[in-house]
């Protein structure tokens, strides 16, 4: 098994060499370097190329209908269909990375037991942010220009370019800012969390390894936390372990929300520059949370069958996580409708064009698909209660949420290379392969390593549904 | 451990004379104990019976008793406590409740009646043409219609519950019971099997409740 695993990783890693030498290969990024280098003939051609400064001024009356200008026909290279796939399955799994970091910061914030058994699976899953999702990031990160249009547009013509919110966004130095504010203040955040997680389970274990040693960042947190939680530190280690956690949910919550917006504004709305909308970064956060109860709902299904969550994980836990999904279907709907409502009710070109180019061709379908499969049904076979724990009816669901969400995220960014349709290309399959095999095997190296739920949280007795006495002093009624 | 074993052979020569005072003892202590702990209120005569009710100190209590009474096969019967007792449910082997189902009912009609009612309204009685829009979409008809849904969906639910529950009624042979008011909204759980049950009998289920361990039992006058 492990040899298998090991060869995987080899033939992962080999896969990301090889889509790394493409992108250099590719003729974007010779385009870009050619249009950058001025004079006439460069005008000229950049011009030709990205066509979205002068095109705009001149056809503004047209706003509506061609705003939008995806790449014509002539251009969509096999490289460019590549790399429009991996950013699709790219955002796919980044939801369910961000959507388990949800999950661990709202069972801190909230308090809430039920999360206790699951914890440790949708820590681990967080933590792929840091690592691999930075490498995995890489082929739209290192050649932007390839995917992203404002790349190439001149910010002196551009008519979107020239507002001033977006100037300070759609520039190479804000681009990679953002990018690299995702990473290190969500993988900060997501390894604290599971680093207090795991020296809890040897907190009061006489053999165990606990080091509980605050680093640089958390010594200033504490210094001001101390005057408002003094007893932090006279606590018993456990009990300190997750206030530890607690502090890094109060603020995290706030950071994890700017930085999914970010992140999602920086690598997806960025597509379309040209486009306004405040309900994305929410949209976003509202399918990645809904596939992430799937997500999660299926590996416990696994682990508990494997035996490795077998005693900690109950009935209420399944329903627990099902009511969640079943909140976030509705939650979903709402933000995505009102997204719409608000776009077709003002009927600005500057908003219409996103949907109008989704409206053509099949794509027409692809969103009626998601309006009755991401929504009305999930919603209507969730809402009985025996449905949420039917052990062989809700994988089918949690399939078909993963199907849902991947749809959602093809028909967000692939109309730009496909205007005429839905199409699905081979690459695809191969970027959500390449993907999804690799943090699998990061996962699993990270679940074997370590506890698969935490060992002494003080909730775990009652996550479990049992009740123990408590050491001394008055019992509990 | 031979120590230990020679001691239990000892205690095992002296056990036969022991069991008979014991049993004995037991027997007595167990009556003594069944009359101070578990006291029976005994119906006046000629009064119609309403149930007789088992009160417990602890939730883990009626629970068990809930159990018990669950399968001895009662029908008509119920717990009251003062705050929702998780796992009662199983215990009293109740099904999901079909209120749901009148929710339902009433949501899918406020939709429906939403959406109707706009489309009468704007596009058939009183069209009037508004920034270029058509006359009717459901777009703008929607958030009306999840509006109505949810109100009707409400009304539903408080219709269903009070029709499942035969509500409303303006008495019920508890509420003038003194031990029931006293307890069952402050510090007691109450297990109440009602005299039209199929299996009731007056010593059938007295024993029944006196089998879970309860210490006061009383008949409910109607």
């Amino acid at each position: 098994m492990l040899i298998i695993q090991s060869n995987f990783k080899r033939a992962a890693m080999l896969l990301i060499a090889m889509l790394l030498l493409l992108g250099l290969g590719s003729p974007e990024l010779e385009a870009a370097a050619h249009a950058k280098k001025g004079g006439e003939h460069g005008k000229a051609s950049e011009h030709h190329k990205t066509d979205e400064g002068g095109h705009e001024k001149k056809e503004s009356a047209h706003h509506g209908d061609s705003g939008h200008h995806g790449p014509v026909k002539s251009e969509l290279t096999f490289v460019k269909k590549l790399r429009y796939s991996w950013l699709v399955a790219y955002m796919f799994f980044l939801s369910i990375c961000l959507g388990c970091l949800f999950i661990v910061l709202l069972h801190h914030l909230f308090d809430a037991q039920w999360i206790v058994p699951i914890r440790r699976v949708c820590e681990h899953i967080a933590c792929l942010i840091w690592f691999p999702m930075p490498l995995l990031a890489l082929p739209f990160l290192l050649w932007p220009s390839g995917i992203y249009d404002w790349m190439l547009a001149d910010p002196t013509t551009d008519h979107a370019l020239k507002a001033v919110v977006k100037k300070w966004v759609f520039n190479p130095m804000g681009f990679y800012g953002f990018s690299a504010a995702v990473f290190l203040v969500l993988g900060y955040l997501a390894r604290r969390l599971r680093y207090w997680s795991l020296q809890q389970d040897f907190a009061e274990a006489e053999d165990g390894e606990y080091e509980g040693k605050l680093d640089r960042i958390e010594k200033v947190i504490t210094f001001f936390a101390r005057f408002l939680l003094g007893h932090l530190f006279e606590s018993r280690p456990s009990v300190r372990c997750s206030r530890m956690m607690n502090i890094h949910a109060s603020y995290g919550i706030i950071m994890f929300v700017a930085m999914l917006t970010t992140a999602c504004f920086a690598w997806v709305k960025a597509l379309q520059y040209q486009w306004f909308s405040t309900m994305y970064g929410v949209y976003y956060f509202a399918g990645s949370v809904w596939v992430t109860c799937a997500t999660v709902y299926m590996l416990m299904l696994l682990h508990q069958s494997q035996g490795i969550l077998q005693y900690v994980i109950r009935r209420e836990t399944y329903h627990d996580i099902a009511k969640l999904m079943f909140a976030f279907t509705v939650f979903y709907a709402y933000i995505h409708f009102s997204q719409y409502f608000l776009i077709w009710n003002a009927a600005i070109p500057e908003e219409t064009f996103w949907y109008v180019q989704r409206e053509k061709g099949s794509w027409w379908w692809i969103g009626q698909t998601i309006i009755f499969g991401h929504f009305f049904l999930p919603f209507l076979l969730l809402l009985r209660s025996d449905v949420k724990v039917n052990k062989s009816f809700m994988p089918l669901i949690c399939i078909w949420a993963w199907l849902m969400h991947y749809l959602d995220m093809h028909f967000n960014i692939m109309p730009l290379i496909y205007p005429d349709g839905f199409t699905i290309y081979w690459t695809d399959f191969l970027a959500m392969g390449v993907i999804g095999g690799m943090l699998w095997s990061f996962y699993v190296k990270n679940l074997g390593r370590h506890p698969a739920y935490p060992q002494r949280d003080p909730r775990i007795a009652e996550a479990m549904g049992v009740y123990v006495e408590p050491e001394g002093g008055e019992p509990a009624h | 451990m031979a120590a230990k074993k020679k001691a239990a052979s000892k205690k095992a020569a002296t056990r036969k004379k022991a069991a008979a005072k014991k049993s004995a003892a037991k027997k007595s202590a167990g009556a003594a104990s069944l009359t101070a702990q578990s006291s029976v209120r005994e119906p006046a005569n000629d009064v119609d019976l309403y149930g007789v009710m088992g009160v417990y100190d602890t939730p883990a209590d009626a629970m068990h008793a809930a159990e018990k009474v669950r399968d001895a096969g009662y029908r008509r019967w119920d717990v009251h406590t003062p705050f929702p007792v998780h796992g009662m449910d199983d215990a009293m082997g109740m099904k999901p409740s079909k209120v749901g189902y009148f929710s339902f009912a009433g949501g899918a009609t406020g939709y429906t009646v939403g959406m109707t009612m706009i489309y009468w309204m704007n596009a058939v009685d009183y069209q009037i043409v508004i920034g270029g829009k058509p006359m009717f979409s459901p777009f703008f008809a929607f958030p009306v219609s999840y509006e109505c849904t949810i109100l009707l969906a409400a009304f539903g639910t408080l219709l269903g519950m009070a029709f499942l529950n035969r509500l409303p009624r303006l008495h019920h042979p508890l509420l003038a019971n003194k031990t029931f008011r006293a307890g069952a909204t402050h510090d007691k759980f109450i297990v109440v099997i009602e005299t039209t049950d199929p299996r009731y009998s007056e010593t059938d289920t007295v024993d029944l409740l006196k089998s879970t361990g309860c210490k006061k039992i009383e008949f409910v006058e109607e």
